[in-house]
């Protein structure tokens, strides 16, 4: 698995290097203003950046200050080049010391970052932190069409193609572009004029050779012409192992960290299927909530927590077995890959639960009730047969019915809402982390009210008589 | 490029065309106000092909004169950059040559012309090939891409180039003649 991602990253990596030393080996973010003395140049920490964010994935910029032992502002001023230059996407947000323990415990899951040692604050006071991560696709395109562009330029200029022709006065030295040539013609001879002094226009040879201007035209045309073929040859020769680089990662897929947020959604999660998740309650009393702080991604963090949960309960065992085995977030996950079911099931549902919370929990209702219709119909025929054929057992089938009765009336007093309610109360017994939900806590009183009301009330004759089968069955149903 | 679009103007009318034909006289006025003048927004105004609407005259204090405000629709012609015309020879020169589409006048100027054709002063100047077979002198028409447009308010001029493929001169008058 490691060597796999390894396989599709590190050509990346090694594109990210060579650009950096490429273009933006001499690039300095100082402020304008500064003298730029020998202490204060700080050329090259653009490159050191960029390779250290080559090592990481999402990474916090103070963490990653500390790391390169830079100062957090000079950091950013690079980092802020670096985004415009579209190589780097950024993330900020308000968050408390808990929310960016989220972020830690993602970080420990990659396993290539340091786990951020700030686990002993607590306080409630927002802060806003930012996040960085190269974006590899971006940098491919990026990458590209800068070598694209250079190419196109000294191309145009070695064709003089699409170039507006700049006339400069030798006298009083004005300068014209083509776009004035209707003012400057002269009725008496065939050159254009200056509008000032009247002096005759000569032709400004083109920028790129602009220093060797003098002698004669076709000469110095000439000369222009042999500079940008060596410019142009030296580029392609020095830029060659960055295009082949470019070439190599052509066909390969590029890694995606995707957004902060769905990034450690999926680290977390993955830690969380792992089995550690027993070692910090903090964490489930929070309730993955953000801390409070709103968020858009609530409503999703929510569900993905409630599923890994019962994953990572029902498949602690296989997972111990398996050791250090790790669970696949879904843009590792290639074809051709071999998988136990596990990995690939678990990566399937965290898919799936990118939808909506609504959506999941709603088609779980219909399909439970729906399975629910047809096992009692078939049960209410077993039943009537029942009762015809073996009056004999009559006391053992009253015994039988009671336990049945229990469950269906459950069915019928609390109405359609009832399976995931029942699920909670399953839940609420199975998995610890769920007390920490909001909206679950708030449904857990009821089902156990209902739960006194099985053996009070006698409402429904109808027998269901595996119910608790079903129980499972919805379970099951879940986990596959 | 030739855009047809929905214009307006508020058109003074003097008190003396007051009467059956003012409508007429309001159209004929606006033609010849309009037709042939340049705004660098819309282009070249080529032709009135409709009137939209004329909204309530309003008379001028102290002078007697209606202003009409007219909605019409009419032909405007906007040179891009890119573009490819086709154009009429005006002037040759030492620097470049001077060629009309229409209302625009462009500028080619002698480095984007293609490198084999060499100025020939004289009585003509033209601009020929080595073996003589293309000549660019005055009338000939080329066909010519437009690499840069200078808009003012009222006049747009262009700057082309022949340096590309399937641009040059494609009809040669003196063959012609």
């Amino acid at each position: 698995m490691g060597s796999h991602e390894a396989l599709s990253v590190d050509p990346f990596k090694r594109l990210v290097k060579l650009a950096a030393r490429a273009f933006y080996d001499d690039i300095t973010t100082k402020g304008d203003k500064q003298p730029k003395t020998g202490r204060s140049d700080n050329r090259g920490i653009a490159v050191v950046v960029l390779d250290a964010l080559t090592r990481r994935q999402w990474v916090r910029e103070e963490d990653l200050a500390k790391d390169l032992k830079l100062h957090s502002k000079q950091l950013r001023r690079t980092l802020r080049f670096f985004e415009e230059e579209k190589l780097v996407t950024r993330d900020h947000r308000k968050e408390t010391a808990k929310g960016a323990k989220i972020y830690s415990a993602a970080v420990a899951a990659t396993g290539d970052g340091q786990p951020g040692g700030r686990e002993g604050d607590e306080k409630l006071k927002l802060h806003t932190h930012s996040y960085c991560c190269l974006d590899y696709a971006q940098i491919y395109d990026v990458v590209r069409y800068r070598l694209h562009r250079m190419k196109k330029k000294i191309k145009d200029e070695l064709e003089s193609k699409n170039t507006v022709q700049e006339y400069i006065c030798p006298n009083c030295s004005k300068r014209y572009t083509a776009l004035d040539a209707l003012r400057l013609i002269s009725p008496h001879d065939e050159y254009f004029h200056c509008e000032s002094c009247d002096g005759v226009l000569v032709a400004e040879a083109d920028k790129l050779a602009a220093q060797e201007l003098g002698d004669g035209d076709d000469n110095a045309r000439r000369r222009r012409h042999e500079k940008l073929k060596d410019m142009l040859q030296n580029m392609e020769e020095q830029l060659k192992p960055l295009m082949d680089q470019l070439g190599r990662v052509k066909d390969l897929t590029v890694p995606e960290f995707g957004s902060l947020q769905a990034w450690e959604l999926q680290n977390a999660a993955g830690r969380a299927a792992n089995g550690d998740h027993g070692n910090d309650p903090s964490k489930s009393s929070q309730g993955f909530g953000f801390g409070g702080t709103p968020m858009p991604y609530v409503g999703e963090t929510k569900v993905e927590v409630d599923f890994s949960g019962i994953d990572g309960k029902g498949d602690i065992k296989s997972e111990n077995g398996n050791g250090p085995m790790k669970v696949l977030p879904p843009w590792m996950i290639r074809q051709g890959m071999k998988l136990t079911e596990e990995q690939r099931g678990e990566t399937k549902q965290e898919a799936k639960m990118a939808g909506s919370l609504t959506a999941v929990e709603s088609s779980d209702d219909k399909k439970t009730t729906d399975e629910k219709d047809d096992v009692k119909n078939i049960q209410d025929e077993y039943v009537k047969a029942y009762y015809a054929a073996l009056l004999k057992r009559q006391h053992e089938q009253e015994v039988h019915d009671d336990s049945k009765q229990q469950t269906s009336n459950a069915t019928t007093s609390n109405g359609v809402t009832m399976p995931t309610e029942r699920q909670i109360g399953m839940k609420s017994k199975r998995g610890d982390e769920y007390e920490g939900d909001d909206v679950e806590w708030d449904e857990e009183p009821p089902a156990g009210s209902s739960a006194k009301n099985f053996k009070v009330h006698d409402l429904n004759v109808e027998a269901e008589a595996s119910d608790g089968d079903e129980d499972e069955d919805d379970i099951d149903w879940e986990e596959g | 490029m030739f855009f047809h679009i929905v214009l307006e103007r508020n058109m003074q009318l003097h008190p003396r065309h007051f009467g059956r034909d003012l409508r007429d006289k309001l159209v004929t006025k606006l033609m010849k106000d309009v037709e042939g003048t340049c705004s660098g927004r819309h282009g070249f105004i080529v032709a009135i092909t409709g009137i939209e609407s004329v909204g309530k005259g309003l008379i001028r204090d102290g002078t007697g004169f209606v202003t009409f405000p007219v909605k019409y629709q009419c032909v405007v012609f906007r040179p891009f950059k890119g573009e490819i015309l086709e154009a009429v020879v005006t002037m040759v020169n030492k620097m470049g040559f001077f060629a009309e589409a229409g209302p625009v006048q462009i500028f080619v100027s002698n480095h984007l012309i293609p490198d084999d054709m060499e100025f020939q002063s004289g009585d003509m100047a033209n601009y020929t090939t080595s073996d003589g077979s293309v000549k660019i002198q005055k009338d000939s028409e080329v066909r010519l891409k437009i690499i840069g447009t200078r808009v003012d308010a009222t006049e747009i001029f262009c700057i082309g180039t022949i340096k590309d493929d399937f641009l040059g001169v494609i009809s040669d008058p003196g063959a012609a003649s």
